[in-house]
């Protein structure tokens, strides 16, 4: 079975998971983060933990990857000022959107349209990262280069 | 089977089944789980930066494959551009739709490519890893996608 087969199963039944526990619903998101149902938090947190669990005894017990016979393993990576200030603009468009990458997949999916302009916008996101980031390296003296990315809040 | 798939399925049911799912892409492809790669990948394959297509972005194909799959769990396939309490939150014209939801998305990708991950990459994959990283970029989403939440509730008076 080749890598992409794997890749295009494992999102349909992803995708078919979070369409079944409605994690595609605008309300199921705006209750979760308004704190009046848990259950979301719930399954996300039952979700880590069967991985930790499993992925552990996929190390523990020496496995090898199917594909490509390997030895199992993943990294870390410890945090840098990118992972909160990113976090940040991700919730705030998380909340705003009702939705994250998977499951707005999972909506288009099911007919709600209006993923169509959350993708657009995800994809434009990424895009302008992508430019932002490679026109940094611009020489500038350090000072006024960290107050350019402090203002622009990169 | 038949009146139990008919229904939402329970947080014991859907979470523990998404981390077999991270298990087992670990185990048969040796990768980590996460939605955002595969939008990465088709804008820079978009851009011609990359030759082909690779699993990721088959991924979030697969992902609105499996949506369309679990329509008979609740009502019929009916395209709509209705969005839940978002037309009451937001209002339900197009324009505020579109204006709020491109907005939204352009936060979620420049946030999401910075931070190197998503719900799904950090918050359950990462987070299951022991990743600081991931932990830092969780608890960060979540606060801030609560505080946000709460913030319009208040300002919409919903």
């Amino acid at each position: 079975m080749a890598l992409k087969t794997v890749g295009f199963l494992t999102g349909v039944a992803f995708g078919f998971i979070v369409g079944w526990a409605r994690l595609t619903d605008y309300d199921v998101i705006r209750d979760m983060l308004l704190l009046r149902h848990l259950d979301v938090f719930l399954l996300m947190m039952s979700a880590m933990v069967t991985a930790a669990i499993g992925t552990r005894l996929l190390r523990a017990l020496q496995l090898r990857s199917v594909l490509d016979h390997a030895p199992i393993t993943w990294t870390t990576q410890p945090v840098q000022r990118k992972h909160v200030t990113g976090s940040v603009l991700y919730g705030i468009g998380w909340s705003l959107a009702g939705t994250c990458p998977g499951p707005v997949a999972a909506q288009l999916g099911r007919g709600q349209l209006s993923a169509l302009f959350t993708i657009a916008g995800l994809l434009a996101g990424i895009i302008v990262h992508d430019h932002v980031r490679i026109r940094r390296p611009v020489v500038v003296p350090d000072g006024a280069g960290r107050a350019l990315t402090a203002v622009a809040g990169l | 089977m038949g009146s139990f798939l008919a229904t939402r399925a329970p947080w014991y049911i859907a979470g523990p089944l998404v981390g077999l799912l991270v298990v087992l892409l670990l185990w048969l492809a040796n990768k980590p789980f996460g939605a955002l790669g595969g939008y990465i990948e088709f804008t820079e394959w978009a851009a011609r930066s990359r030759r082909e297509l690779g699993w990721r972005p088959l991924f979030i194909a697969g992902v609105i494959v499996g949506g369309f799959l679990s329509v008979p769990t609740s009502s019929g396939w009916r395209p709509t551009l209705a969005y839940g309490s978002f037309d009451v939150v937001f209002g339900s014209a197009l324009w505020r739709k579109v204006i709020v939801l491109l907005a939204a998305g352009l936060l979620i990708g420049i946030g999401g490519r910075m931070a190197g991950g998503c719900t799904s990459g950090h918050g359950v994959c990462g987070m299951s890893f022991g990743s600081p990283a991931s932990v830092a970029c969780t608890v960060t989403f979540m606060a801030t996608a609560i505080a946000c939440t709460f913030a319009i509730a208040w300002m919409s008076g919903l």
